[in-house]
């Protein structure tokens, strides 16, 4: 009986050094998990895939360093898929902080898809295939803003340029020429906002990708069709992998599905813990 | 007079957003826009500058009066100061007045952010894991229904979101998935209608003047 007691009284460092000692596990060893896809990233992943060729996507980048790691993998995946079917993209961030987060994104995939160009026209051209548009305080600004002029609200883009001299932005004016808005984010709950104001008052698709705390309080956005579609956490990242690599042949890195093996560790060890501790309760518990 | 003129300008504002809301006029539109394109913007510019300069004063004082913890201010006010005098003497990309590269070795703000900025943040948010896993140790035990139906719940969705969920039953995810669309959806809705009513009411009492304590002073 004294092992049960000593089982409702586990030392926190020895839960912190079992989950510490999976995850490292999980990255020194990778592995590549396959993961089965659900209706809201399918819809997503329909949505971008059938952006008419006369209209833009836009990805707005607006989560921070505590979630990159469940958000850029989406960002990454998305905008690869955009590239790859030379869909006209608008990149923004609704927070000045996280610009440095959607450059990098924005100049990485960029990077990765002008490596394989073979000429001009096959490259990916700034002002031509994809604007990177800042940021304009505050997020209200831009999000009801863009439905009137998208050049209006950002009158220079993130490198300085005049935005209206830019030839993408000649095309592509206001949320009329845009095909649906993937809105990435963390904690901030700006991607209901695209969905009350954007999607509300001009009938702007709005796609969504956050981060798994704040997926149960998204449901009903998706449920209503204020959302076509959304990925949740890293386990939404790699359906939209899934997707893109078994549909558009997408063969880059599919970080997030190797991230869900440390997740499932993660998991596991926590559900783990949580049957040990109440196994360990019932048994004193019937002592005493 | 003090009181009376903010008051009047909350009125102004908030009867001027609903009506813009309401009403698809042609002038009401430009009026909305000029509010939203404009004066926000203009507002939003003081309130960095009301922010920043509150920011400063509190961490200085606190450092002279060698309150409790003042190093840290120390900290704060050197890192405000070093990235304002990169950020705005380097430009965001280095391309500012002042030179931000010594050799190969850049320091402008993107470079800072990807070395500094993220680093820090990621690694105070990795540790949330570690304390989750023991905080749920040694919270989540079956002392009611109630507590017994969260965690039923609460160890399909962790199940059925991963691969191994799919590989004990395919059922399994599928499940999860129907607490998250159905039951999950439902309560959230009613949280959101309860929070939206809320928000509603409390705007309402700060734009009929009722609600003060903005003004300051406390108190309706």
């Amino acid at each position: 009986m004294k092992i049960f007691e000593t089982l409702t009284r586990i030392d926190r460092r020895i839960i912190f050094l079992a989950l510490g000692g999976l995850i490292i596990f999980s990255l020194l060893f990778p592995r590549f998990l396959k993961v089965r896809v659900f209706p809201p990233v399918a819809k997503l992943y329909e949505a971008v895939d059938k952006i008419p060729p006369d209209k833009a996507l836009i990805l707005d980048i607006s989560y921070g360093p505590q979630y990159q790691a469940e958000c850029e993998p989406m960002a990454y995946t998305v905008l690869r898929h955009a590239y790859k079917n030379r869909t006209k993209v608008l990149a923004l961030s609704l927070y000045a902080e996280y610009l440095g987060l959607a450059k990098k994104v924005l100049d990485d995939v960029t990077a990765e898809y002008n490596r394989n160009a073979r000429s001009r026209d096959d490259s990916l051209i700034y002002g031509r295939d994809y604007v990177f548009l800042g940021w304009q305080p505050p997020p209200i600004i831009p999000i009801l803003g863009m439905g009137e002029s998208i050049a209006g609200v950002y009158q220079i883009d993130y490198y300085g340029n005049q935005t209206d001299t830019l030839p993408l932005m000649k095309h592509i004016k206001n949320y009329n020429n845009v095909s649906i808005l993937v809105a990435l984010g963390g904690g901030t709950g700006s991607e209901k906002w695209w969905a009350q104001f954007a999607q509300r008052k001009f009938g702007l698709r709005v796609g969504a990708g956050c981060s798994a705390v704040l997926g149960a309080d998204y449901y009903p956005y998706y449920q209503a069709g204020q959302f076509t579609g959304m990925m949740v956490g890293v386990k939404g990242a790699a359906e939209y992998e899934e997707l893109a690599s078994s549909r558009a042949k997408i063969t880059a890195e599919r970080v997030a599905s190797e991230r869900m093996l440390s997740l499932t560790y993660a998991h596991l060890i926590m559900i783990a813990f949580i049957v040990i501790g109440n196994i360990s309760y019932f048994v004193t518990r019937r002592k005493k | 007079m003090k009181k009376k003129i903010p008051l009047a300008l909350v009125f102004i504002a908030g009867v001027s957003g609903l009506v813009a809301a309401f009403v698809p006029h042609p002038l009401v539109k430009a009026g909305d826009e000029i509010m939203r394109n404009d004066v926000l913007r203009i507002i939003q510019s003081f309130a960095f500058i009301l922010a920043l300069s509150s920011l400063v004063s509190v961490h200085t004082s606190k450092i002279r009066t060698r309150r409790h913890k003042w190093p840290y201010s120390i900290v704060l006010l050197a890192s405000f100061l070093i990235t304002s005098v990169i950020g705005l003497g380097g430009g965001v990309s280095g391309r500012g007045i002042l030179p931000t590269q010594i050799g190969n070795f850049n320091f402008n703000i993107q470079t800072i952010y990807q070395n500094v900025i993220i680093a820090l943040s990621t690694s105070m948010f990795a540790l949330l894991a570690f304390y989750m896993a023991s905080a749920s140790y040694r919270a989540f035990r079956i002392r009611s229904f109630e507590a017994t139906l969260l965690l039923s719940a609460a160890f399909i969705v962790m199940l059925g979101v991963l691969p191994i969920g799919d590989a004990i039953s395919h059922h399994l995810p599928a499940f999860a998935q129907w607490i998250l669309d159905v039951p999950n959806a439902a309560g959230q809705r009613g949280i959101a209608f309860g929070i939206a009513l809320g928000g509603l009411a409390t705007a309402l009492k700060i734009v009929l003047g009722i609600e003060r304590s903005w003004l300051g002073g406390g108190g309706a």
